[in-house]
Order: structure tokens, then C-alpha cells, then sequence
């Protein structure tokens, strides 16, 4: 019983970071930018979430929209004002520009919100259900349930309408997409608002169970990263796969053994990921052309 | 004698008049730890300037250096010559360790493992707590012992005269990478950021090649961290975080990856840039990645890339013919 209750705990974690790692992973699959801010889009999203329930108050399920919309405008000032310009500069610029931008997102956090972790307060969060004898609480039951719904509406929009299939042509071949007439910066829009509102959500949704603080987001983010590679790069059923497998590998490890362990688990899983298959478990296999 | 020589030999007299010229206490203490991160850029530039293995490693490895330095000193009593050399060798080998993995990796893969490694490590200075003493750190490293030269009393408790064997330690490390770049070994390094599978089409041995850049990058870590606890004398987890890697990179980069003096430029240019920046207080890291994402923008060459622009002059105009050709 007490491995269930640790099961279903990973199953939640997973699900925050297979909202995380969804954006990571579709924004490098069509820009080719491992966007290293990803970890303060999640950040800023809990804290709108939290002050939208403080300022506005508006109760929870509004706070979580206001936190969405607040995420698809940052992420379209972010696709404008940092990733078009890096486009078709080579990984080491990109990867510093990111971490830049991740810098100067974090400390621009501290300075709005202080530096000090705060609680998003809301009824979900006190009450618990009973499922067959596991004490699940109602906002663990909402991440699951919001995060299979995402799920289920990204592959939708990526498989049935115009702007998702224009999405797989170009994480396919961009040049090839751009010669098909696809107007690719309408494209990387949408690809980064997507991923900026996934993070979001995300942050919003764990505000009422873990801390709300400005360094939140990096421990995530590095997690994440060790989600996309197990997964592949860009492979989107790959980082939902791997979220979950980090997460509820995390949780068993951290209930089960020892809660030092907790922040290495990840990494753990990573470094076999990498030395057996470091193209990512569901990648196809890649010959290079040379 | 050529050209270069010259102005190598006129940046080491600049660096040997600093101490006489500066009086200031503060301003030698950010002196001394500028050329400590000169270690650490040289060294980084050596695995992903000439050999392309973009790594955010670093921190990891001047980690495991200053904490070898501080266990063998104050627990093991050691003396300051044998504890760094066994850091440097320490270093090394956890080096090799992370380049055995990192081989088939490239791009992004190797950025995110190397820093899945760094937080490993913090992990494991954090909370291998018989060892390291956990979060609380090590505290007590002495400063490694003065001698007489002469009239003069050698005492390393004064940053003016510290800086001297820090300056040591990064000529020592100039010469080894400048003659290592020039040799065949430097030659085949540069081959392989080029590209590696033609490189390895030429007889190249790779993974020797690679694991030598990740085990000597490593190393010049080591000795940084063996100079920064015996010179702060205090050593915890906290300093050997992703923002140390990601400030050792910055260097490199701001300074001009693939040239010799470009870490040294970048690593005294971003220390100083720091510490004057604490007027801004809250505001500097905010303005401090502008600057990061500005400098990707409009100079992705860093510092060193727009002095080869002017030094170069035609040369560069074909240089740029044959890179646009590619």
C-alpha cells in the first residue's frame, strides 16, 4: 500500500514534468533551441497563477487560465524578442543566449516577487479522497486529470488540424516545410506559446502543493533535461514516457530508500540512458549524413 | 622572434607589475581570483574552444580539486605542494570519468549530461557528509607556507604576494597550451571540432583525443581549486554550483573560445565586470544576462573574435569565404 501511495505520488510528479518537458522538447524539435529558460517559464507561471488568487481573487480554476494566457504572451515576447533572433546561430551561442535569458528571467523573478518561497492557498489542496484505501488529495487528482486532458488535446491538434501538421512538417525539415509555402515564423510562434502555456500550466498546478519560489524552476528544468534525452530530443511521446518514468522512479526511490537520493535519481537514470542509448529510448535510429 | 611573442611577453609584465602598482587591498583580492579563473577558462577553452566538447562540467571539477586540497590538508595534514599536485591528478581522473560518457555524445546531449554531472557532484559534496562534512563545509585550510627569498619574507596570507603563485601556476598552464595547440596532439584537437568524422577519417584516434581534452581540462580545474581554498580557506558546495560552470563558460566565450588569450581576457574582464557591478545590487544579475543574450546576438566570436577581425585584415576576408562556402 505504502509503494502505491509512493506510485501514484511519481505519477503526479511525472505529470509536472511531463508538462515541462513537452514544451522543452517541441521547442527544440522545430527551433532547434534547447530553450535552458524553460525552468523560469514554469516559475513565472506558478507566481501568476498565485497572485491572479491574491490580486484578482479569482478562485482557483481562474487563477490557472489567467496563469495560461499570462504564459502564451511571455512565450510570443520570448519567440520575438529572443529565439528569432538566434535563428540559424550555431549550438554554443544558442545555449548561452538561453542561459542568459534564464538568468536574467530568475533575477527578474526575484526582484517582482522577492526572494522568499510563498504558498498559493486553495480549498483543493485540504481535501483528500479515499480510493480503496489510498489517501489521494483532490489537487494531486486535478494534475493528473489536467495533464492527461493536455495530453490528449496536443496530439489532437497536432494530428488534425492545419498549424499541428504544419508543426510535424517543420520538426521534420524546415527547409523543406518553408519551400511548401508553410510560413514558418507563424509556426515557431505557435510552437513556443505552446510550450511557454505547458510550463505554465504546470507551474500553476503544483502552486498549491509545493513551494512557490523563484529558484523553483531550475531544479525542474535540469530534471527535464534528463527527461527530453531519455526520451529524445523532440520526440514528444518520448517525453511523456520519460517523464513519468522520472518522476515515479524519483518518488519510489526518495519514499522507499532514502529522500537524499531524491535529486540524483534523474540524473542516475540519465547517465545509463546515455552510456546504452544516447540517442533516447524511442528514438529512431539516426544515421549522420556526412 | 615573432609577433605574438611579444605581446605574451608584454601581458606577463603587465601581470607582474599589478601587485607593485595596486595598493588596494580589495582590488587585489579580485586580482588574485580573476587568475584563478584564468585557470579554469584555459582549461575549459582547451575542451571546448579547441576540441568543441561544449562542457558545463567545470565547476565539477575545480570542486573536486579544492575539496581534495582541503581534505588532505586538514585532515590527512598534508603539505600544499602534494595536495595540489594530487588534486590536479584527482581532477584528472574525474575527467576521464565524465569523458567515457560523453563520447558518443554531441550538442545538446553532451551540454545536458555534463550538467546532470555537475549536479551529481554538488549532490555528492552536499551529502557525503563523513567526507566533505556536507553543508557545512570545510573550514581551517591554511594558507600554504611562506619562505624567504633573500631579504624578502614570502607571506601568502597577503594577496599581493598570493597573486605571485597563482601567476606561477597560470604560466606553467599558458606554456603547456600554447605549446600542446602547436604540436600534432593540438593539431588533431582543432581537426576534431572541425569535424570529427572526417578528423577520424585521418587517422585521428578519437577517443583518446577526447578523453585527453576532457582529462587536462580537468586537471587545470584541479589546480585552480587546490589555489582558491588555500587562498579563501573555507570550502562548501555552494561554490561549485551550474552558475560557476555557466560563469566559467561565459569567460570562454565572452573572451573568444579558440584563441590563447581570449579566457584570459574574458576571465579577468567578467571577475572585475562582477565585482563592480555589486553597486547594482538585486539589479546586476538581471543586467548581467542582457549582456549574456547581447553578446550572443551581436558578437558570437566574443572579444578575441573581433581583435582577429582587425588583426587579420585580408586573410579573415577569406577565412569567411571558405566558412560561408561550408
Amino acid at each position: 500500500m505504502l509503494l502505491l501511495q509512493h506510485l501514484f505520488s511519481g505519477i503526479v510528479l511525472g505529470c509536472t514534468y511531463t508538462l515541462f518537458s513537452l514544451g522543452l522538447t517541441l521547442i527544440y524539435g522545430i527551433l532547434g533551441i534547447v530553450n535552458y529558460a524553460h525552468g523560469e517559464l514554469y516559475m513565472f507561471g506558478a507566481f501568476l497563477a498565485f497572485y491572479a488568487a491574491l490580486i484578482l481573487k479569482v478562485n482557483y480554476f481562474m487563477a490557472v487560465v489567467v496563469a495560461t494566457i499570462g504564459m502564451a504572451v511571455l512565450g510570443y515576447i520570448i519567440e520575438r524578442a529572443a529565439f528569432r533572433p538566434l535563428r540559424g546561430y550555431d549550438d554554443t551561442s544558442i545555449i548561452v543566449a538561453t542561459i542568459g535569458l534564464s538568468i536574467f528571467m530568475q533575477n527578474l523573478g526575484i526582484m517582482i516577487f522577492g526572494p522568499d518561497p510563498v504558498r498559493l492557498e486553495t480549498v483543493t489542496a485540504d481535501i483528500s479522497v479515499n480510493i480503496g484505501g489510498l489517501t489521494v488529495g483532490l489537487q494531486r487528482i486535478i494534475v493528473v486529470v489536467v495533464t492527461v486532458a493536455l495530453i490528449v488535446a496536443l496530439n489532437l491538434f497536432s494530428q488534425k488540424t492545419r498549424m499541428g501538421k504544419a508543426m510535424r512538417a517543420c520538426a521534420q525539415d524546415l527547409t523543406a516545410a518553408k519551400m511548401m509555402g508553410i510560413n514558418i515564423n507563424k509556426v515557431t510562434i505557435t510552437t513556443t506559446i505552446i510550450g511557454a502555456a505547458l510550463a505554465g500550466i504546470g507551474g500553476a498546478l503544483v502552486a498549491p502543493l509545493y513551494l512557490v519560489s523563484p529558484v523553483m524552476g531550475i531544479k525542474v528544468c535540469t530534471k527535464a533535461f534528463a527527461v527530453v534525452i531519455l526520451g529524445g530530443l523532440g520526440n514528444v511521446p518520448g517525453a511523456i514516457f520519460g517523464g513519468f518514468l522520472v518522476g515515479i522512479a524519483e518518488s519510489i526511490t526518495a519514499g522507499m530508500i532514502s529522500s537524499h537520493l531524491r535529486d540524483v535519481v534523474a540524473f542516475a537514470i540519465l547517465v545509463v540512458a546515455l552510456l546504452f542509448k544516447p540517442e533516447g529510448l524511442f528514438a529512431k535510429h539516426m544515421q549522420e549524413k556526412v | 622572434m615573432k609577433k605574438e611573442f611579444l605581446v605574451y611577453i608584454a601581458i606577463l609584465v603587465v601581470a607582474l607589475m599589478f601587485p607593485v602598482l595596486v595598493d588596494d587591498v580589495y582590488i587585489m583580492h579580485t586580482g588574485v581570483l580573476a587568475f584563478i579563473y584564468i585557470l579554469l577558462a584555459t582549461g575549459l577553452n582547451l575542451l571546448t574552444g579547441y576540441t568543441g566538447q561544449l562542457s558545463l562540467a567545470h565547476a565539477s571539477f575545480f570542486g573536486v580539486g579544492a575539496y581534495t586540497s582541503a581534505i588532505l590538508t586538514v585532515t590527512y595534514g598534508w603539505g600544499f605542494w602534494p595536495a595540489i599536485i594530487a588534486s590536479a591528478v584527482l581532477a584528472g581522473v574525474c575527467g576521464i570519468f565524465l569523458g567515457f560518457p560523453a563520447l558518443k555524445l554531441k550538442g545538446p546531449y553532451l551540454v545536458m549530461s555534463t550538467i546532470g554531472f555537475v549536479h551529481i557532484t554538488h549532490e555528492l559534496f552536499l551529502n557525503w557528509v563523513s567526507v566533505t562534512r556536507g553543508p557545512m563545509g570545510i573550514t581551517g585550510i591554511d594558507f600554504p607556507p611562506g619562505f624567504n627569498l633573500g631579504e624578502f619574507a614570502v607571506d601568502f596570507s597577503n594577496p599581493h604576494h598570493y597573486f605571485y603563485l597563482v601567476l606561477f601556476w597560470v604560466v606553467i598552464v599558458f606554456i603547456f597550451v600554447y605549446s600542446l595547440i602547436n604540436s600534432k596532439m593540438g593539431r588533431g584537437l582543432k581537426a576534431i571540432r572541425e569535424n570529427d568524422i572526417a578528423a577520424e577519417c585521418l587517422g585521428i584516434n578519437l577517443k583518446s583525443y577526447k578523453l585527453f581534452a576532457f582529462s587536462i581540462g580537468a586537471l587545470f580545474a584541479g589546480i585552480a581549486g587546490s589555489l582558491y581554498v588555500h587562498y579563501i580557506g573555507y570550502v562548501s558546495p555552494d561554490s561549485f554550483t551550474l552558475a560557476e560552470s555557466i560563469n566559467i563558460l561565459v569567460m570562454v566565450i565572452l573572451g573568444g573560445m579558440g584563441t590563447l588569450l581570449g579566457p584570459i581576457f574574458g576571465a579577468v574582464g567578467i571577475t572585475f565586470l562582477l565585482e563592480n557591478m555589486r553597486f547594482l545590487a538585486e539589479y546586476r544579475l538581471i543586467i548581467y544576462g542582457i549582456i549574456l543574450m547581447l553578446i550572443m546576438f551581436f558578437a558570437p566570436g566574443g572579444l578575441m573574435g573581433y581583435v582577429l577581425k582587425f588583426t587579420a585584415g585580408r586573410n579573415n576576408e577569406k577565412l569567411k569565404m571558405v566558412q560561408e562556402d561550408e
